[in-house]
């Protein structure tokens, strides 16, 4: 195989597993559920035979896909470093994840679905990737978003997962309305929305940078990573069953936000990074802060995602794409740890999602306790951990940038260790505090394994000179751009210090201020009014209802009453009810009577002689 | 064009064979089932199979002329009409539509309940015959002919087989569309009378306009004339009033090629007619055409979502989607109506998909609103699933045919200064039609069943979608994702036959194009040099 065939095979893999499982394998479970994780361990392999025999080389290949006019659309793939670092990423953990599916899916009678949704959200994701202009990004972004509603609504008896996949979908919607504008412009301003020839045409004439389109494009990000003021439906997507909140609410799909800004870097100017600082830095903090009146197992992860892709975006925001790309990749192996981790937790707590129902889990599911433990230290950013090394790049970033940022940044890394502190005392420490958790048992062995090796990752996926050469490319340049900086040294040492404080003292004060195996959230009792603004979460969400229910389906309503009587009513109804008053009219002066019709025609005579003789002018 | 002959005729055929089957059908009542069922799968399949043979054989060298051309006297030529039929990159795909869509119609119609059965497929090969010749018809006067030919069996199909409130329905439908169809013919003939070619010929008053164009006010006044009278048959707002309630009325055959197809006529005769021949005409309405379009998308859009009735909720959703055809149309490039073409395509196949649906839904739940359901993807998964992808289809997920011409829309609205504004109201679209789509989804088969509901989905009557609904449904997901998945299937001689209509070829912005080309070309240039040193 050529190295494009290569990848074209990357790509068709996972879909040649869903259209076989759509079609043939919807009632037989367990083949579809093997066909997809093979599906995934090919894509393993070739993404692997790709970036070798390529040796970081990119790949391009573009064939002609639709033409009208000056309008031409091409599909193809820009196969460079950047990508490959994300593919891999993306191989590996969802090959894990795959596996992971098959025992935690073991018992679901619609595993069909299930494996068959998996697959083509593998297919939606890794055409993102692979993509080498803006409108093929724009088609998988779309696709990856279905193959998301689908995934939500697996549970779709529940009216949890009904509302939430309808939500996911619609408000990633009013995201790409804005991604799909700015992709119409840009055509227009370049003449063309292929990655590498807008590259070398902002390149050679800087003037074209163009803030609108910059902006425009933003929008598609802000929806797709769950950023303000679209961050709503991501806490809501975790009505999915656990292994997709793991694979698409956390390490992959609401990563292709930032993967696709660091993709398009090159058109964004200053003004508009800063706005993603501010937004990143802003998401931050306040999903961290929302983080302590959730008791949703699930949900604190989502919150937590929320919070971690705000420091990714802030590190883009700052000027520096590879450290949040360098993000992106830790991020998915402790958060796809934590929330595998979770679900065995739910699954062996025969579906208890709330912590404070559980307790003790320590002492019954000792490998996926100290695995969480592991992904827990790995996301506060421990030394020596794989968060340690991006989130240290991202808060000396901030430092080189702006003083109120980098301080919000430092206090969402405390945040950060107080909520996963609450989690991990109150539900894994302490006595079981309920039936489903005293008899909490642990994970089949299949589940393990991809703990096991996700712990590792997590461990020692931040130490860059073990990576592979092809795919540090972008994150090392940043790197070394921040050593450059005269104020590098004393930054560092800033950071870590500070860094490190920040999680010891988040992870004690929760320890002090919760204990251990908490039965009552001791927030919500001592100062209720914080917690209670908490968990109100600014009202976003009931702003959003309020506006969706009594304004808009009011207005709806309005416009439906208008239709029907004023357009439907008067004017069409109106205008035949004229016509048929004018006849009846007509018809009153065809009496049929002699005399009637001898003072109609006297009358006539008057009134042509008053025309005649000037009486009437 | 000698070789051509044996597909001219073909061609003739698809016409002629629903026809004849539709003549012998009116005298079915004692035939047997069996019987029934050759004639009406003759009838429905042959044009099916000819238009894809057809589609085969189109020789895209001879564009800019037509493919299959055949040229029959009708007793008429001193007013210069003559059975012309032929197709060209234009027409083609509708063509093709109108099969597609007839079979699947055809198809559900046959195995349908309806009461005296042979005169309802009767109806409905009458129907498909005059579509089929409309967009085969080379010469204007067939081109209507045949619309009127397909319109009038609707009406009775509506009146006689139609749900709730069909008679006054209608009889609306009938006054207005027959007002529209007036409106266009007066545009037609003043069109003839005008350029005093005495043709009906579309080949020659093209050929004749283009080197004596029309005054520019002459133009105007027909070119209102054909907008209003193609506007009230395509719906387009405010015109639209007949639409939602006649769908909802309309049996499930007849609303199926009704809305899928006999309903693109105007947008047919808009962007194969009117524009080309009466460029200057079109110029001074297209400021109208994009506000109207505009209230199509917005206003019937919010319409939309305030549906709680399946089959009206269709009604004002294919009204809104028309907004997006007539934008393209009148951003007057090759780009745009490349896009409103494509989306007719798609939008005919969908719409008529998800007509279909509605009524296999209703014969499970026995209602259409969708707040009293709930909970029946349970029961009835292929056919939740087969929902959903129309759904997405009508929703313009990539992948569906419609993406690619709403797509495309967008993209040549930014295209010129005059429509750019335009981009962000008509954008909007695509996020209100997710409201209502996955609403519809989510009220119907997700959650738990409404409380009145639930004794009737324990019903062991209701069961999965059956064989022939499926076949229906499939022909036309599987149209769908062709030209979803491979647009240029279709794209590729509607270009070149766009690339030729002088009325589409507005100023291009070339210099931002040439500037990043050369740029690039530098840059690489640059580079190599670089690895040389």
């Amino acid at each position: 195989m050529t190295d494009s065939q290569t990848v074209l095979a990357i790509l068709l893999t996972p879909l040649f597993s869903a259209v076989i499982i759509t079609c043939f394998l919807r009632r037989r479970g367990t083949l579809a559920s093997i066909l997809s994780v093979s599906a995934a361990a090919v894509i393993c392999i070739f993404t692997a035979m790709a970036i070798s025999s390529s040796g970081g080389e990119p790949i391009r290949v573009s064939a002609d896909w639709l033409h009208f006019g000056d309008f031409k659309v091409s599909m193809g793939f820009l196969f460079d470093g950047v990508s490959m670092t994300m593919l891999s990423m993306v191989a590996f953990v969802g090959f894990l994840i795959h596996v992971f599916s098959l025992g935690y899916m073991a018992d679901d009678k619609s595993q069909g679905r299930f494996f068959g949704g998996m697959s083509i959200f593998m297919f939606s994701m890794l055409g993102i990737i692979l993509a080498e202009n803006l409108i093929m990004i724009f088609v998988f972004w779309e696709l990856v978003g279905f193959s998301s509603y689908m995934l939500i609504a697996h549970y779709f008896d529940t009216d949890a997962a009904k509302l939430a996949s309808k939500k996911a979908f619609i408000v990633n919607r009013i995201g790409d309305l804005g991604f799909l504008v700015g992709i119409a412009f840009a055509y227009w301003h370049f003449g063309t929305t292929n990655l590498e020839e807008m590259r070398a045409a902002v390149v050679t004439n800087p003037a074209l940078i163009d803030w609108t389109i910059a902006a425009l494009l933003m929008c598609g990000f802000i929806g797709k990573s769950a950023q303000f003021p679209l961050h709503v439906w991501l806490p809501d997507a975790m009505a999915g069953p656990t292994p997709v909140s793991a694979l698409i609410h956390a390490a992959t799909l609401v990563a292709a936000g930032v993967y696709f800004l660091v993709r398009i870097t090159f058109l964004f100017p200053d003004s508009v990074l800063n706005y993603i600082a501010v937004l990143g830095t802003g998401v931050a903090f306040y999903a961290g802060c929302c983080a302590y009146a959730q008791n949703d197992i699930k949900k604190i992860l989502a919150y937590s995602t929320l919070s971690q892709l705000g420091y990714a975006s802030a590190a883009f925001g700052f000027g520096f794409p590879g450290i949040a790309l360098f993000h992106l990749v830790t991020h998915a192996f402790f958060k796809a740890l934590l929330f595998l981790g979770a679900g065995t937790v739910i699954h062996g707590c025969h579906h208890e999602q709330n912590i404070f129902k559980m307790g003790g889990l320590l002492k019954k599911m000792p490998i996926t306790s100290i695995t969480f433990l592991i992904g827990m230290l790995a996301l506060f950013g421990v030394y020596g951990l794989s968060g340690f090394y991006s989130k240290d790049a991202i808060l000396i970033a901030a430092g080189f940038d702006n003083k109120i940022l980098f301080i919000l940044l430092i206090a969402g890394a405390f945040l950060t260790a107080g909520y996963m502190g609450r989690l991990f005392w109150i539900a894994f420490l302490g006595e079981p505090k309920s039936e489903a958790a005293a008899n909490a048992h642990e994970g089949k062995i299949i589940m393990l394994v991809p703990l096991v090796i996700l712990a590792a990752l997590s461990i020692s996926g931040g130490w860059l000179h073990f990576w592979p050469q092809e795919l540090g490319g972008i994150i090392l340049e940043d790197l070394k751009l921040q050593k450059a900086d005269d104020h590098y040294d004393h930054l560092h040492h800033l950071v870590l210090i500070w860094g490190t404080a920040s999680w010891i003292v988040g992870l004690l004060g929760s320890f002090f201020f919760y204990g251990l195996g908490a039965k009552e959230d001791r927030l919500k009792q001592t100062v209720k009014p914080l917690y209670a603004l908490l968990k109100s979460r600014l009202l976003i969400d009931e702003i959003y209802n309020y506006y969706v229910a009594k304004i808009q389906q009011r207005f709806a309503l309005f416009l439906n009453a208008l239709d029907v009587f004023l357009i439907k009513g008067v004017f069409v109804r109106g205008s035949g009810v004229i016509t048929f008053l004018t006849s009846t009219c007509l018809r009153w002066l065809h009496v049929g009577d002699i005399h009637v019709y001898t003072y109609w025609f006297l009358a006539g005579l008057i009134l042509l002689c008053a025309l005649a003789t000037g009486v009437c002018f | 064009m000698a070789h051509m002959e044996p597909f001219s005729i073909l061609l003739l055929t698809a016409i002629l064979m629903p026809l004849l089957a539709g003549v012998l059908l009116l005298f079915g009542a004692r035939f047997s089932g069996v019987l029934l069922k050759v004639l009406g799968i003759i009838g429905f399949g042959w044009p099916l199979i000819v238009g894809v043979l057809l589609f085969c054989q189109f020789d895209s060298s001879l564009i800019g002329d037509y493919n299959f051309e055949l040229r029959l006297p009708t007793g008429l030529e001193q007013l210069g009409i003559y059975l012309h039929l032929g197709l060209n990159g234009i027409s083609m795909p509708l063509f093709l539509l109108a099969g597609v869509v007839g079979f699947s119609a055809g198809w559900y119609a046959l195995h349908s309940k309806a009461e005296r059965l042979h005169l309802y497929l009767s109806l409905l090969l009458f129907m498909l015959s005059g579509l089929m010749g409309t967009f085969a018809s080379i010469d204007i006067f067939f081109f209507y002919f045949f619309h009127e030919f397909a319109l009038i069996p609707t009406f009775i199909l509506i009146g006689v087989w139609g749900g709730v409130g069909r008679r006054s329905t209608a009889m609306e439908m009938t006054i207005y569309l027959t007002l529209g169809a007036l409106l266009s013919l007066v545009g037609l003939i003043a069109l003839y009378v005008k350029s005093g070619v005495e043709s009906f010929s579309l080949i020659e008053l093209r050929g004749y306009l283009a080197s004596q164009p029309l005054e520019e006010s002459v133009q105007g006044n027909i070119f209102a004339l054909l907008l209003i009278g193609f506007g009230i048959l395509v719906s387009l707002f405010p015109f639209h009033s007949w639409a939602p309630k006649g769908y909802a009325t309309a049996p499930t055959g007849a609303a199926m090629l009704h809305a899928g197809v006999l309903k693109k006529f105007g947008l047919y005769g808009l962007l194969q007619i009117a524009v080309p021949l009466l460029p200057e005409g079109a110029m001074q309405w297209t400021p109208w055409i994009v506000w109207l379009a505009l209230g199509n998308i917005l206003i019937i859009g919010l319409i939309t979502i305030a549906q709680r009735d399946l089959k009206m909720m269709f009604g004002y959703s294919s009204v809104m989607h028309m907004g997006y055809a007539f934008l393209g149309i009148a951003t007057l490039t090759v780009v745009g109506v490349g896009g409103t073409l494509l989306l007719m395509v798609a939008h005919g196949l969908s719409i008529s998909l998800l007509l279909m649906l509605s009524t296999c839904i209703y014969h499970r739940s026995q209602t259409f609103d969708m707040k009293s359901m709930g909970g029946l993807a349970a029961k009835t998964p292929v056919l939740a699933a087969f929902f959903i992808a129309g759904i997405f289809a009508s929703i313009g997920l990539p992948g569906f045919g419609n993406f690619w011409g709403e797509f495309t829309i967008f993209v040549s609205l930014a295209k010129t200064e005059a429509t750019r504004w335009a981009i962000i109201p008509a954008a909007i679209g695509i996020i209100i039609s997710a409201v209502y789509g996955l609403r519809a989804v989510a009220n119907i088969f997700y959650g738990a069943p409404h409380s009145r509901f639930e004794a009737r989905l324990q019903d062991e009557a209701i069961v999965d979608i059956k064989g022939f609904e499926r076949v229906s449904a499939l022909v036309l997901i599987g149209a769908l994702l062709i030209i979803g998945i491979f647009p240029r299937i279709l794209s590729d001689n509607a270009n070149l036959e766009l690339m030729n209509i002088s009325s589409y070829q507005s100023p291009t912005n070339l210099s931002a194009t040439e500037k990043v080309s050369t740029s690039f070309a530098e840059v690489v240039e640059a580079k190599e040099e670089g690895l040389k040193k």
